[in-house]
């Protein structure tokens, strides 16, 4: 079968033109020599598939590896020899499966087909949690690769968290706060138990923790993300409202020591503001404050540019709040409450990312509670900028002109209008000109006209009967020799 | 918050400290000559000066700074608590050439103090002693006034690269000390939970109450 697979999965016949289902359609090389329809099909009966068996690998993974426990816990003799060469085995079991299910799905080969109906008994439909959970069955995959390495502790933990898993799926009522006790107690005791195994040894515990929070927080993401039980929705709400009222902010109001005009900066901190967009796509509490910490590394290079200086916290908070209203994050208080609830503590409170997550909280109670005076704005400016009534932009024009030119493409593309428009206007005055033109070469025609008719007015045109030929009655004419003829010389 | 990472016989201890002085005090200037050893120099290699760490060794103890730089303007003051939690110390900056400065040190003290109790090491920092003939704030007024507040005082240059080393290895030596005391106080440790749930919030809600939550969903492993 893997032959099959394997002549179909990577050497595509040309010479079949024809739908390989024999449906009487054209077929595609793209489409695996199927026509589209036919193509489609088979694609989501492999996909369906290959969820079924993925799923239905990580379930006999853990029931191999509960039973090796069991069997190093029975066999004391050789405590360590018997699991290992399992593991080998399970290793390469992994990859060679995973070589397979790549394959597999490209190739809906034939033999799916008896299996196939089994299936469809079990799972009428392929339901969308099913699907959606393809990248948590990854990160479970990913996962128990990673504890194999560790042996004994790693199959403790394994067993730790799908306990702990099992029990967070019965606290989906309680409130978030308590969500977040029992997730940070976890972190706790799992951190604890490494620090006897590893004897202190912090980088590897941390490590073995990074891996911990990546697994429970993919699967818990769903439960504990925004949870209903709290008012974070609202929140996002009254934030994202209030960035956008607050649209006409300006770099000069805050202070902020970066110079938009130099291309350079002006595309990092397009790049700053992606960043800390892309956060609410993350599920892991640390892939989030990663997002965070690479915006804020582009602030940092920002103000370098501009200032040739390393940045302090006076002129990196101004910049961040900035991009933060440029941005206007998704669900960003959602975001902060799901990290501070759920990130392991120990990467909040000391380290790099903790610090840049902090300013960002800083940034939004900045924003929550802004007002005139923090602006260097009078209470009345303040207030006829929030309402819409005026816009800082427009009032002073030197300011307007000058965010025009802050950046290069939009003002090449006011110098291309205005030169747009000074063609038009030109093109204007040729039609104008053209037009004067036919109008005077009409009238110079007609007053020729005029003129011809006037002078023929004037002097009408007699005309007299010929008075006879002169010698039309010589009648001696007739007399007259010939006249002569041209001689032709020789030569 | 001083998370003794027990192994091996030695301690090590991490401390978050918080750098607060108004705009042009040389904050910035002052960790960057503790962190790099240089001033307003051009070749500086970090690219920011608002977080650094600097590793130490103190009488065999391992230490692990962080410094937190915050941003000085007044509009950004009522920030500081979301800055200052959870620090195990404090350095606060002033030019001794601006009174205003030094009035801003004397806020900074009272609102600490009231956030975070006597846990906190403070020490006011005069700044800039290669300008003493310029002086505005008298040596008596600072340093009385620290040792009313229970701080230590200091001159520093970041300038000319004085007083700083002794600063830094002075603040942490009365770290350690205060996290000595504390986890004595605790009874070994028992209560780690508890510090090490305070971590960074927005809301200014009370500390959760780790304790009383209880372990006891994943024990059975």
């Amino acid at each position: 079968m893997s032959q099959k697979s394997e002549r179909r999965g990577i050497h595509v016949d040309q010479s079949e033109l024809l739908c390989k289902k024999g449906c009487g359609y054209y077929g595609n090389p793209a489409w695996q020599g199927f026509c589209s329809k036919c193509w489609r099909e088979e694609y989501q009966r492999a996909r369906q598939k290959q969820i079924q068996e993925d799923w239905a690998l990580a379930e006999r993974l853990q029931r191999e590896e509960e039973a090796a426990y069991a069997s190093s816990q029975g066999a004391q003799t050789q405590p360590t020899l018997a699991p290992f060469s399992k593991f080998e085995d399970k290793k390469t079991n992994v990859t060679t499966r995973k070589v397979t299910t790549v394959k597999k799905f490209f190739s809906p080969s034939s033999r799916a087909a008896p299996k196939k109906e089994t299936q469809e008994a079990k799972a009428p439909s392929p339901s969308i949690s099913r699907q959606s959970s393809v990248e948590t069955d990854k990160v479970s995959r990913d996962f128990i690769d990673f504890l194999k390495n560790l042996q004994k502790p790693g199959r403790d933990i394994h067993k730790q968290c799908r306990v702990f898993l099992d029990t967070m799926a019965n606290k989906k009522e309680v409130s978030a706060e308590e969500q977040s006790e029992y997730v940070q107690d976890f972190y706790q005791n799992v951190a604890e138990k490494l620090q006897v195994h590893f004897k202190g040894s912090s980088d590897r515990v941390e490590r073995v923790m990074d891996q911990v929070e990546k697994y429970i927080m993919t699967r818990l993401y769903k439960s504990v993300f925004c949870p209903e039980t709290t008012d974070d929705e609202k929140k996002d709400l009254a934030v994202q409202k209030r960035i956008r009222a607050l649209h006409w902010v300006t770099l000069l109001m805050l202070c902020v020591p970066v110079n938009e005009d130099i291309p350079e900066v002006s595309d990092i901190l397009v790049k700053a503001i992606t960043d800390i967009i892309e956060m609410d796509s993350k599920r892991v509490p640390r892939d989030k404050l990663a997002c965070i910490t690479k915006c804020s590394k582009h602030i940092f290079n920002a103000i370098k540019i501009t200032k040739k200086e390393p940045a302090s916290a006076d002129d990196f908070l101004p910049t961040l709040i900035y991009i933060v209203l440029k941005a206007n994050p998704p669900r960003l208080q959602s975001n902060i409450q799901y990290i501070t609830r759920f990130c392991n503590p120990s990467r909040l409170m000391t380290g790099e990312d903790g610090y840049y997550f902090t300013n960002l909280c800083c940034a939004v109670a900045f924003i929550e509670k802004l007002d005139a005076q923090s602006l260097n704005l009078s209470p009345e400016d303040f207030e006829r900028y929030m309402s819409g009534q005026a816009s800082p932009r427009r009032q002073d024009q030197d300011g307007y002109l000058s965010h025009v030119n802050n950046s290069p493409s939009l003002g090449q593309a006011y110098q291309n209008l205005e030169q747009l428009s000074g063609l038009g206007e030109r093109q204007e005055r040729v039609l104008e000109g053209a037009r004067r033109l036919e109008r005077d070469l009409i009238e110079w025609s007609d007053g020729v006209a005029r003129e011809v008719q006037d002078i023929l007015d004037k002097y009408p045109l007699e005309i007299c009967p010929p008075a006879s030929a002169i010698d039309s009655d010589n009648v001696e004419n007739d007399r007259l020799p010939p006249p002569l003829q041209p001689q032709v010389f020789a030569g | 918050m001083a998370s003794g990472g027990a192994g091996g016989g030695s301690k090590s201890y991490s401390f978050k400290v918080v750098l607060l002085g108004e705009g042009c005090v040389g904050k910035t200037s002052l960790v960057l000559r503790y962190c790099e050893n240089k001033f307003n120099d051009k070749h500086i290699t970090t690219l920011q000066a608002s977080f650094l760490t600097k590793k130490l060794n103190i009488g065999g103890k391992r230490v692990n700074l962080a410094i937190w730089d915050t941003a000085g303007q007044e509009r950004f003051h009522a920030l500081g608590p979301i800055y200052y939690r959870d620090s195990n110390g404090a350095i606060l900056v002033y030019d001794i050439t601006d009174e205003d400065s030094f009035q801003k040190v004397k806020n900074w003290v009272k609102e600490l103090r009231k956030m975070l109790g006597n846990e906190i090491c403070l020490c006011i920092v005069g700044n800039k002693i290669d300008l003493d003939k310029e002086r505005h704030v008298a040596i008596q007024e600072a340093e009385g006034y620290a040792e009313s507040v229970g701080a230590k005082h200091y001159h520093t240059s970041a300038k000319l690269n004085k007083g700083i080393e002794e600063l830094f290895l002075d603040l942490c030596k009365r770290m350690i000390e205060t996290a000595q005391a504390d986890e004595r106080a605790k009874g070994n440790g028992s209560n780690q939970a508890g510090t090490a749930r305070r971590g960074v919030q927005i809301v200014d809600d009370e500390p959760q109450n780790a304790a009383a939550a209880g372990g006891g969903c994943c024990s059975s492993g």
